[in-house]
């Protein structure tokens, strides 16, 4: 079903959805945007950067996230409170993380209740990218810059006005009173969604890469790529895929809290006996590449990577994980 | 809300037990506070499944269980005073309170090896789970399933052996072959001297129709392999169970894999011929 929306009217739009959800969309920070709750349509920056700087999955998996209040020794869940969401103008590969994080959260043997109400709670409206950006290479990782997997309704962007395709019931209740859209307009935003992914480069090629990786596993290749990394975490912490979390209690305020967590950090796989299975950088720059590019493979038969390019603009030494894909393509051992 | 994996259900220290000379094991058998957290838990443990304990404050950590079912409505886990959390636990005392996630984690899968000669291979406090396989095995609805049983227990000095008193009715029992180690002559030890590798080569259990289950720290498991497979017994029939730092238990939080694999939800057992697959990431 395809909708059409001219832009003049998207802030009553948002208005109207204000009624019934809590609307999300990007806000500028400063010289970034960030998914923030609206109070009013206009605050909804959807262009000004590329990406946001802080990836939409916190609105899922939260930096820092109550898990329990406890009273006694009563841990009484949180979560119920999470009300009907809609999020605009999430990317493609912001998108196709969430439904990456899925396989993590709820499609395996236990479900995560706290991910799963909020995702449940959720309609994205996703706006694709007629311009992706220098550092974006979602093409190269199996996916695309109009990639409509995730995507309630995916926005297509004609100047004046967005082709709305409505993929799911949830976005039809967004979305039904807006007229269609004609074959002309369809058509138009066909082209603009080739366009879009025919600009764009392929820094690397993915076939053979998980064998390719898993034959350097003790390879020296790790030890000459981490070189100069400083161990920050940033890469994690920014990428929409990486989830990992730590467990604590702040006593303090009564409550088991979940924190992102990353396996940059020493601490992370430090065991109570001393060792330490990923004691330096090496180790854990290899398991950070390997889980995305082999064991998510493995796992769900997927990259566990959406080449939004974070982790390439905002590291503080320019590593690159494009360049580090090419050299593992390129690596020999002499 | 949907049921929530993180929950802990609130458990309550039984009783304690003192297992080692040094003090530094301690046996903890909690009790359940409601009979459908009871009920629920023993219809899904099976030996070789780990829980998560919960102390509020100090936080969760992974022990397996040590203890089976038929022993009592308790359940058992020997704990090594090493870190916070077990520091935490080891000052705590009869009825406290402790929360509880479990059982987790897959188990030593002798249903398939009904009918097989079961040899048993333990190295210092790594036999936890050990203890409560042999416990399951030797429940008189169990022990005419399998055949022989076979288990060979190694520790630095007699004193550091777990489970001493249970340990003796084994001696007394015809259907079980202990054999005890350790690694340098002791007064009054009348039983095997020698590294656990070395007793194992003495004993030489027959790998015909047999499966294996081993347990210890890394030298032991390291020198011992080599025995088994010397005496027959391939990857595949060679259990032995991982350990590794975790937080939820339920393969989610990340950091216990090996691989593609996660110790909390794909293991803790897994057979040495399943480990040569996987990264040595260890």
């Amino acid at each position: 079903m395809y909708k059409i929306l001219p832009k003049a009217d998207l802030p009553r739009l948002i208005e109207k959805w204000m009624e019934q959800a809590t609307v999300y969309a990007p806000v500028r920070q400063g010289d970034f945007t960030k998914f923030e709750p609206l109070s009013d349509p206009a605050q909804a920056d959807l262009y000004y950067a590329a990406n946001t700087r802080y990836p939409p999955k916190s609105l899922f998996l939260p930096q820092s996230e109550v898990m329990f209040r406890v009273k006694g020794s009563e841990f009484e869940p949180t979560g119920d409170e999470v009300s009907s969401r809609v999020v605009l103008g999430i990317h493609a590969c912001d998108t196709r993380a969430l439904q990456l994080l899925d396989g993590v959260f709820v499609d395996r043997d236990y479900q995560d209740p706290y991910w799963a109400r909020k995702r449940e709670q959720t309609t994205l409206v996703v706006l694709g990218c007629a311009n992706p950006c220098e550092t974006c290479f979602c093409t190269s990782v199996g996916s695309g810059p109009f990639d409509k997997r995730g995507a309630d309704v995916m926005l297509i962007d004609l100047g004046n006005e967005y082709v709305a395709d409505v993929r799911s019931e949830k976005g039809q209740v967004l979305f039904d009173h807006l007229p269609d859209a004609s074959q002309e307009q369809i058509d138009a935003s066909r082209q603009v969604q080739a366009a879009a992914a025919a600009k764009m480069k392929k820094p690397f090629e993915t076939e053979g890469l998980k064998d390719k990786l898993y034959n350097l596993f003790e390879s020296g290749f790790w030890a000459t790529i981490q070189q100069s990394c400083l161990g920050c975490g940033v890469c994690t912490f920014l990428c929409p895929t990486c989830y990992c979390f730590d467990i604590v209690d702040e006593v303090q305020r009564n409550e088991r809290v979940r924190n992102w967590d990353t396996c940059m950090f020493r601490i992370y796989s430090q065991e109570a006996s001393g060792h330490n299975p990923r004691p330096t950088n090496t180790e854990r720059t290899r398991q950070r590449i390997m889980h995305k590019y082999a064991y998510f493979v493995d796992l769900f038969n997927e990259i566990g990577c959406t080449g939004c390019g974070r982790c390439v603009r905002y590291c503080p030494v320019n590593l690159d994980i494009r360049q580090i894909i090419r050299s593992a393509q390129a690596w020999e051992e002499s | 809300m949907n049921h929530n994996p993180y929950k802990p259900i609130p458990m309550r220290i039984a009783r304690t037990v003192v297992e080692t000379d040094d003090q530094s094991l301690k046996s903890f058998e909690l009790v359940f506070e409601r009979d459908a957290d009871r009920e629920a838990f023993f219809s899904r443990y099976r030996p070789g499944q780990f829980c998560q304990l919960s102390i509020f404050g100090k936080g969760e950590a992974p022990f397996g269980v040590a203890s089976a079912a038929w022993e009592g409505d308790f359940v058992r886990f020997t704990i090594n005073k090493i870190g916070v959390f077990t520091r935490a636990i080891h000052s705590m005392k009869v009825g406290d309170p402790i929360g509880l996630r479990g059982p987790l984690g897959n188990w030593y899968p002798i249903e398939n090896w009904k009918g097989a000669n079961i040899v048993i291979i333990g190295g210092g406090y790594a036999f936890t789970t050990l203890f409560a396989l042999t416990q399951h095995l030797l429940d008189p609805a169990i022990r005419p399933q399998y055949g022989n049983l076979t288990v060979i227990y190694g520790a630095r000095e007699p004193g550091l052996f777990l489970y001493k008193k249970e340990l003796q009715t084994w001696y007394e029992r015809k259907d079980i072959n202990l054999y005890q180690a350790i690694d340098c002559p002791a007064d009054g030890w009348c039983y095997f001297v020698g590294y656990v590798p070395n007793v194992t080569k003495e004993i030489a259990p027959s790998a015909e129709n047999a499966v294996a289950f081993v347990c210890g720290p890394p030298v032991m498991i390291k020198f011992t392999l080599p025995v088994l497979y010397e005496l027959g017994f391939p990857a595949e029939r060679i259990y032995t169970s991982m350990e590794k730092r975790m937080k939820c238990g339920i393969g989610k939080c990340g950091r216990c894999n090996i691989g593609p694999k996660y110790i909390c939800k794909d293991g803790p057992i897994f057979t040495f011929a399943q480990l040569q697959e996987l990264p040595p990431d260890l």
